[in-house]
């Protein structure tokens, strides 16, 4: 059959229709992604313990550097600069095959030797030494969790230059950075896994929320965060919006040990006093799964056992053994919206069982609301848990259920911790922004996203 | 004080009396005047503050009313209305609306008296309104005061209630504005300031005042000390009271405050609080100030003119006078021909006259008692000397008698008669020598020679001298006694003369008391001076004696010249001093001599007064 030029001319056309569309959904290299995040960070180093944890900082750190191991959205370790890694001697002693042909962004090749330099700076109770192409790490006790532990970002993989310039192994290195301000990341171009699809990112520091969300309807924002609270009020149509699992613990945090029993009574009398369904439902708006435990259910399974429900009677119960109650200073932080209207709130629960709880913004006070980001692996965030109120890591020699609630529950034993909820990560982003499927556990993957091109053909304004 | 002073004094004294008089009467009236404009001011401060509270009352009210016909409130109460779950959404609707209308308070309240929503404790959503019951009556009604318990104080607000137009579950909407710095700010009350204290018993007093004027801490609690007592009383009273508060010690910092007391709907209910309307006296002050120093300088200024014009008065009133005084005073001292220049026709015009007459007349009287005493010494100086000469006289006419009739009769005896008569003309003729020897040495009484002399050494001597004459045999013993002041000191005076006159004073006294008795020698110290008494047990004088007995030529005696006392009185005076007797007939006599301490040498007219005799014979 011949084919006439008109129908000749329809097939084209349809043909290149069809290749335009699929274009459409191919990644596209090039163009600046614009980030805002409340959190205003002032040092990238990773192995510096002195600087708070947060998910801007968890997102952006792994994009510059890298550690030996990473874990999954469902706790899994997974290999990143380490393609495997065995223990040697029991659990005490373990080898990380290193990953060949990985430069830092001045070019350097990355050797074992550096990375156990690198290592030793974080963790001077270890001793570890290079081995061919691999690195022995040998703890000086069992640590059976050394993979989960070297996926934490303070072991990232970092190499600082004589001017004291930070060089890492990520899909992007600095550009420009502006402590607590600004940061620019410029892909890199030979990096061992590819170059990334987007040539920049731009984060702005210490950006509110209702700025942040001003800033991504006016255009000038592509990914941003949303408080949980706030979330249900963005507008679907035009943003897209992404919930993490609860990764976000809130919770009251007192700074001293308990004194006495009659002290472990009246914090037990707070925490039975506290309205967690009201909370939830008023001040969170929902967002928030209240919480007795430590660790949400999805990663540890077993928080249901872990009573939420408001019990005034055994509250004021335990307030009336207690001949006299000192009053309580709890403290927020003043640039936490939430956290100003919870401690009221909670002052206000507390009155009806007889104690005394007055808010406030100063750094000294008996209790603190807190937010603690959690980790997907169960054990790692316990230990972060622990540390972050003070407390020693509990020893959890096995992965069973029972180690880790029996862990959970000799750490709420210390009472100095009263967990509140479970709070998700949200983020909404333009949707130009492509390929961007945050995980489970918040974190962004930027490495793999690209952003599509406008109708007029750029890519960005 | 002299005639012309207390006549000014009096002059002065009636002008600054009446200027001080209408001093104060003016500063009563000015001041009763102030009161009465400060009363006024105030009411009509506390009717603008009530109209300006009641205008504050009316915009919250209008405000709420806007608030539950908003579309969010309408929407929220048809949710409600249908579930009360839906109630979550809405809990921060009050605290986003109470900033869109500028209300301190707004709260969304159920039907149940469950909070939905609270802009000034959004915590306390789901927690029911204590005084839901009290306030949904007033729901429309026009605004009240309210005390609004918050997290961690309780303040005083302005509130109204209004309810939303759906019948079946109304949704109350319950707000105000706090009643702090911001509102009083906005009441428009000119030259006035308002403070609100905060009725709450379990606040510090400094932190319960609010004042829009203070900022530092220091102030606002000198403020409180200052107008406590004045809370405090309207505390207790319950009802309007009015204080001046002084801010300092310069009254023009005093202000007038009106405590108001504020109450909730209720009358029963305890204070809310107090309104403390403040109004600066310093106008007031300021202006009273002025008045009294006008007063001050119209007064002074009439007080000096009135001191002039009244010295020139009285020294024209007194100048009379004291030519009459001056006048009086130089004929006291002798000068009898001293007289008044006579001015006008008036009743000092007529006395100068008068004294001038008088002065005259004792002049011309004078003259004729002198004259008189004149002739009269010299009669009695005839009729001594004939007395004196008489005496001696009648045995010389006996003598040569006798001699002619020997001659005549009996030439055999005339030389006997010759001898006998010749030794009696002699002694007749001495016996004349020695009465004008006496009379000689009377006229020539010699000038004291003073130096110092010790008046006891003196009267020891003289006792000394005569008290062999004292004990003389033959006549009754006279005892002498010696009362002497030990502590006198020496003073100017002529031993010799006084050793004399006294010696005369102890022969007196001798004569006295021929029946012997007592003589008493006694010094003294009596002021600036030293006195001597001679004091005999003697048979006395009689007044008339006693008046008389200095007067020369006087004597009580057979055989006296009369000079003797008169010398003695002669050495007295030129000495300054004075002799007076006193003496009672049967009892004795006393001389008292006062001598000066240092006297001056005699003046012709100290001589003449020293003479004068004081009888103070009783």
């Amino acid at each position: 059959m011949k084919l006439c030029g008109f129908q000749w001319l329809v097939a084209s056309s349809v043909l290149l229709v069809a290749l335009v569309a699929s274009a459409d959904t191919r990644p596209q290299y090039g163009g600046t992604l614009q980030v805002s995040v409340r959190e205003a960070l002032t040092s990238l180093d990773p192995t510096d313990t002195t600087q708070p944890d947060s998910f801007a900082r968890r997102n952006l750190i792994p994009l510059i550097f890298e550690t030996l191991v990473t874990t999954d959205d469902s706790g899994h370790i997974r290999p990143l600069l380490a393609t495997s890694w065995r223990p040697l001697n029991g659990n005490q002693r373990w080898q990380f095959r290193m990953r060949s042909g990985v430069k830092f962004s001045d070019g350097a090749t990355l050797t074992p030797g550096i990375a156990a330099a690198s290592l030793r700076l974080a963790n001077s109770s270890w001793k570890i030494v290079s081995d061919g192409d691999s690195i022995i790490i040998e703890c000086d006790v069992l640590c059976s969790h050394l993979p989960e532990e070297l996926a934490l970002l303070c072991n990232a993989i970092v190499k600082k230059a004589d001017d004291g310039k930070l060089n890492g192994t990520g899909p992007f290195h600095i550009a420009d950075w502006q402590s607590g301000k600004k940061l620019v990341l410029s892909a890199e171009e030979n990096y061992w896994a590819g170059r990334p699809f987007l040539d920049a990112i731009e984060i702005e520091f210490g950006k509110g929320y209702r700025e942040q969300l001003v800033s991504l309807e006016m255009g000038k924002s592509d990914l941003i965060e949303i408080s949980a609270e706030q979330s249900h009020r963005i507008s679907t149509a035009s943003h897209r919006s992404s919930t993490s699992e609860p990764l976000e613990l809130l919770a009251l945090a007192f700074t001293r040990d308990a004194q006495s029993p009659e002290e472990k009574s009246l914090r037990e009398a707070l925490a039975l006093s506290i309205e967690r369904a009201s909370i939830g439902n008023v001040i969170l708006q929902g967002a928030g799964k209240p919480a007795a435990s430590i660790l949400p259910d999805w990663i540890s399974g077993y928080a249901f056992a872990f009573s939420t429900e408001t019990d005034l009677t055994r509250a004021r119960h335990l307030r009336d053994e207690v001949r006299t109650a000192s009053p309580w200073t709890i403290a927020y932080d003043p640039a936490d919206p939430l956290a100003g209207l919870l401690a009221e709130r909670i002052a206000l629960n507390a009155r009806d069982a007889g104690l005394q709880l007055q808010p406030t913004k100063s750094a000294v006070a008996d209790l603190r609301v807190v937010r603690i980001p959690l980790l997907s692996d169960p054990v790692m965030a316990l230990a972060k848990v622990a540390a972050s109120v003070g407390l020693p890591p509990s020893q959890i020699d096995s992965n069973s259920a029972e180690a880790l609630y029996s862990a959970e529950r000799e750490l709420l034993a210390t009472q100095k911790l009263i967990p509140l909820f479970h709070l998700p990560v949200v983020y909404a982003a333009t949707p130009a922004l492509q390929d961007w499927s945050p995980r489970l556990d918040g974190m962004w993957n930027l490495a793999d996203t690209w952003l599509a091109r406008n109708p007029s053909g750029s890519i960005n304004p | 004080m002299n005639f012309r002073r207390k006549l000014l004094a009096v002059f002065t004294l009636t002008v600054v009396l009446s200027v001080a008089g209408v001093a104060l009467l003016v500063s009563a009236m000015t001041r009763r005047a102030f009161a009465r404009n400060e009363d006024e001011r105030s009411a009509a401060l506390r009717a603008q503050f009530q109209r300006e509270f009641d205008a504050q009352g009316k915009e919250i009210a209008r405000r709420l009313e806007a608030v539950a016909t908003s579309d969010p409130v309408a929407h929220m109460a048809a949710l409600l209305n249908h579930s009360s779950s839906e109630s979550a959404g809405y809990f921060d609707l009050a605290k986003s609306l109470a900033e869109n209308y500028e209300l301190d308070f707004l709260e969304f309240v159920d039907a149940n008296g469950t909070i939905v929503s609270s802009a000034q404790w959004p915590a306390k959503f789901g927690y029911p309104e204590t005084a839901f019951a009290n306030l949904t009556p007033f729901a429309g009604q026009p605004s009240f005061l309210k005390q609004e318990e918050l997290q961690d104080t309780s303040v005083l607000g302005l509130f109204a209630v209004r309810a939303t137009r759906i019948p079946d579950h109304p949704l109350y909407v319950i707000g105000g504005r706090r009643l702090d710095k911001n509102f009083l700010a906005t009441l428009n009350l000119p030259d006035t300031r308002v403070l609100l204290y905060q009725n709450q018993p379990d606040n510090r007093s400094a932190e319960s005042l609010i004042d829009p004027s203070s900022i530092d801490p220091s102030k606002a609690a000198h403020t409180t000390d200052k107008l406590i007592p004045l809370i405090n009383a309207t505390r207790e009273a319950r009802a309007e009271m009015t204080a001046i508060i002084h801010w300092s010690s310069d009254a023009a910092d005093d202000e007038m405050f009106h405590a108001i007391p504020l109450r909730g709907k209720v009358n029963s209910q305890p204070l809310l609080g107090i309104l403390l309307i403040g109004n600066s006296r310093r106008s007031y002050v300021e202006l009273e100030r002025r008045i009294r120093a006008s007063a001050l300088l119209v007064g002074g200024g009439g007080i000096v003119l009135a001191i002039l014009l009244s010295s020139w008065a009285a020294a024209r009133v007194t100048r009379p006078v004291e030519r009459l005084a001056q006048a009086a005073q130089e004929v006291a001292a002798g000068n009898w021909s001293a007289r008044v220049a006579v001015e006008g026709n008036d009743e000092l015009s007529q006395l100068a006259d008068s004294f001038n007459r008088m002065t005259a007349e004792l002049l011309n009287q004078k003259e004729r008692l002198l004259q008189a005493e004149r002739v009269a010494a010299w009669r009695e100086l005839a009729r001594r000397l004939a007395h004196e000469l008489k005496n001696p006289l009648f045995p010389l006419q006996l003598t040569v008698e006798n001699l002619l009739r020997a001659r005549q009769n009996s030439p055999e005896q005339f030389d006997e008669v010759f001898r006998e008569s010749s030794a009696t003309l002699l002694a007749e003729i001495s016996n004349l020598k020695a009465i004008i020897g006496r009379f000689s040495e009377f006229s020539k009484m010699p000038q004291p020679q003073l130096q110092p002399t010790d008046m006891n050494e003196l009267l020891r001597g003289i006792a000394q001298l005569f008290r062999a004459q004292l004990q003389a045999p033959g006549r009754k013993p006279i005892e002498s006694i010696l009362d002497l002041d030990e502590n006198l000191r020496q003073v100017p005076a002529d031993p010799d003369l006084l050793h004399r006159a006294l010696s005369n004073l102890v022969l007196n006294a001798m004569d006295a008391m021929p029946e012997g008795g007592t003589l008493t020698l006694r010094t003294r110290k009596k002021e600036d001076s030293i006195v001597i008494e001679i004091a005999d047990t003697g048979s006395g004088l009689t007044p008339e004696e006693c008046e008389r007995i200095f007067t020369p030529y006087y004597t009580s005696k057979q055989h006296g010249t009369g000079l003797g006392l008169a010398i003695v009185q002669s050495v007295v005076s030129d000495h300054n001093g004075t002799i007076t007797v006193h003496s009672e007939p049967g009892k004795g006599t006393r001389f008292v001599i006062g001598l000066p301490g240092n006297p001056e040498p005699s003046r012709p007219a100290d001589a003449q007064q020293a003479r004068v005799i004081d009888s103070g014979a009783k």
